[in-house]
């Protein structure tokens, strides 16, 4: 099995704690950029963090290796813990600190190469939505956006937007079944 | 709303998208992880989706955390090293069960607590509350409904690697206990029992929400 996360979550489900600072170690920049982007504030994602972590120790035997990625598991809880507390505290102020040192940061090549694959048939399906479909799926995966939120930025009835969002899913799907 | 021409599969299907898109409202979303625990063809519609969008992930740059392992191990280990007092995180990091929690603070003086903890878990709508001051342990119910009709939820202290110790069933929406001590960085657990609660002395339901103890 290539997927040396999963191997870690596998070691982690049966109480090794060197597995658990392996995986922190090996994790903890990916997920927190997922957190920043999301929650937009340093001391709220370094917070969400801490929390990632306590689910991975006490959920890791939940994660079955057959059916994905460990890195895509960890990806869900974390963007699962951020949408969740943003829904909850409509009020969260942006941290344009934060933004910043997130954009100059570029992913290294590790991270790049693990979803390589995925992310060129992504990009392929996106492509085949219209311009601002695509946009609208991407911000709201990659943002935490809700279907508010997407409808007030493109000034569309909140309708609309979900006929859009929910349609752009069909084609998606439809895409990267094939 | 929906789309007239979607059986109900394909419904579960575009919901199990929506999910993963991330744009549903709380109360949506808390619906739906309550069904990914109960519905197992459905959680798989929700990993089908999660699996797909993956590809998306490769657009989170990585940002270097701070090494937050002390803190995590500190909760989740309580004979590693003690936890710092970190209040204003505690507090932001459960802003809507740490507010009830802080009104349990205010209506209980003049005992103050000294130990709180808020019980949750992804996808599941019951919170508890819990705080520990002058030998009484109070438990409120701070979101998500009452146990079913002849279940209780069982309240269980789990300290390190010893196995689970019962605190009591939670029963009405408040509880009180005189007890002697918690151990500051254990975790409390709620499992759903039948009525009376478990007869084995260990958790026999499954486990529904826990929460790490910790100083206020």
């Amino acid at each position: 099995m290539d997927d040396p996360v999963a191997q870690l979550l596998i070691r982690i489900a049966a109480q090794d704690r060197a597995a658990f600072r392996d995986i922190y170690n090996a994790t903890s920049a990916k997920l927190m950029g997922v957190l920043l982007r999301i929650l937009n504030d340093r001391a709220l994602s370094e917070d969400a963090l801490q929390e990632v972590y306590t689910r991975v120790w006490l959920r890791a035997g939940r994660f079955d290796a057959s059916k994905g990625r460990g890195m895509t598991w960890l990806i869900a809880m974390a963007r699962n813990l951020a949408i969740d507390r943003i829904r909850a505290q409509r009020d969260v102020t942006a941290d344009e600190g934060a933004v910043e040192a997130m954009v100059d940061r570029s992913p290294n090549a590790e991270g790049q190469t693990i979803a390589l694959g995925e992310a060129r048939r992504v990009a392929d399906c996106f492509a085949t939505l219209e311009p601002d479909r695509a946009a609208a799926v991407r911000s709201a995966y990659l943002d935490g956006q809700s279907y508010q939120e997407l409808a007030d930025h493109y000034a569309v009835p909140l309708n609309t937007m979900r006929t859009w969002l929910r349609r752009s899913l069909l084609r998606l799907r439809e895409c990267l079944d094939k | 709303m929906t789309d007239q021409s979607l059986s109900p599969r394909e419904e579960d299907d575009e919901l199990a998208g929506e999910y993963v898109l991330g744009v549903l409202d709380l109360a949506e979303r808390s619906a739906t992880e309550a069904r990914i625990k109960t519905d197992a063809s459905f959680a798989a519609l929700v990993a089908a989706w999660e699996d797909r969008l993956s590809g998306l992930n490769d657009d989170y740059a990585e940002v270097a955390a701070p090494n937050l392992m002390p803190k995590i191990e500190a909760r989740l280990f309580p004979v590693a090293a003690k936890p710092q007092r970190n209040w204003l995180a505690w507090l932001s990091g459960a802003a809507v069960a740490a507010a009830l929690v802080l009104a349990v603070v205010v209506v209980q003086r003049p005992s103050a607590p000294e130990l709180v903890a808020t019980l949750q878990a992804e996808g599941q709508p019951l919170v508890i509350a819990a705080s520990f001051g002058d030998g009484t342990l109070n438990i409120t119910r701070a979101g998500g409904p009452e146990a079913a009709a002849g279940q209780v939820y069982e309240l269980w202290l789990i300290a390190g690697e010893n196995p689970p110790v019962s605190l009591g069933l939670i029963e009405g929406d408040t509880t009180s206990r005189p007890l002697d001590a918690l151990p500051e960085g254990a975790v409390l657990a709620i499992s759903l029992e039948p009525a009376g609660g478990s007869t084995t002395g260990q958790p026999t339901g499954p486990v529904l929400v826990t929460g790490v103890i910790e100083r206020i």
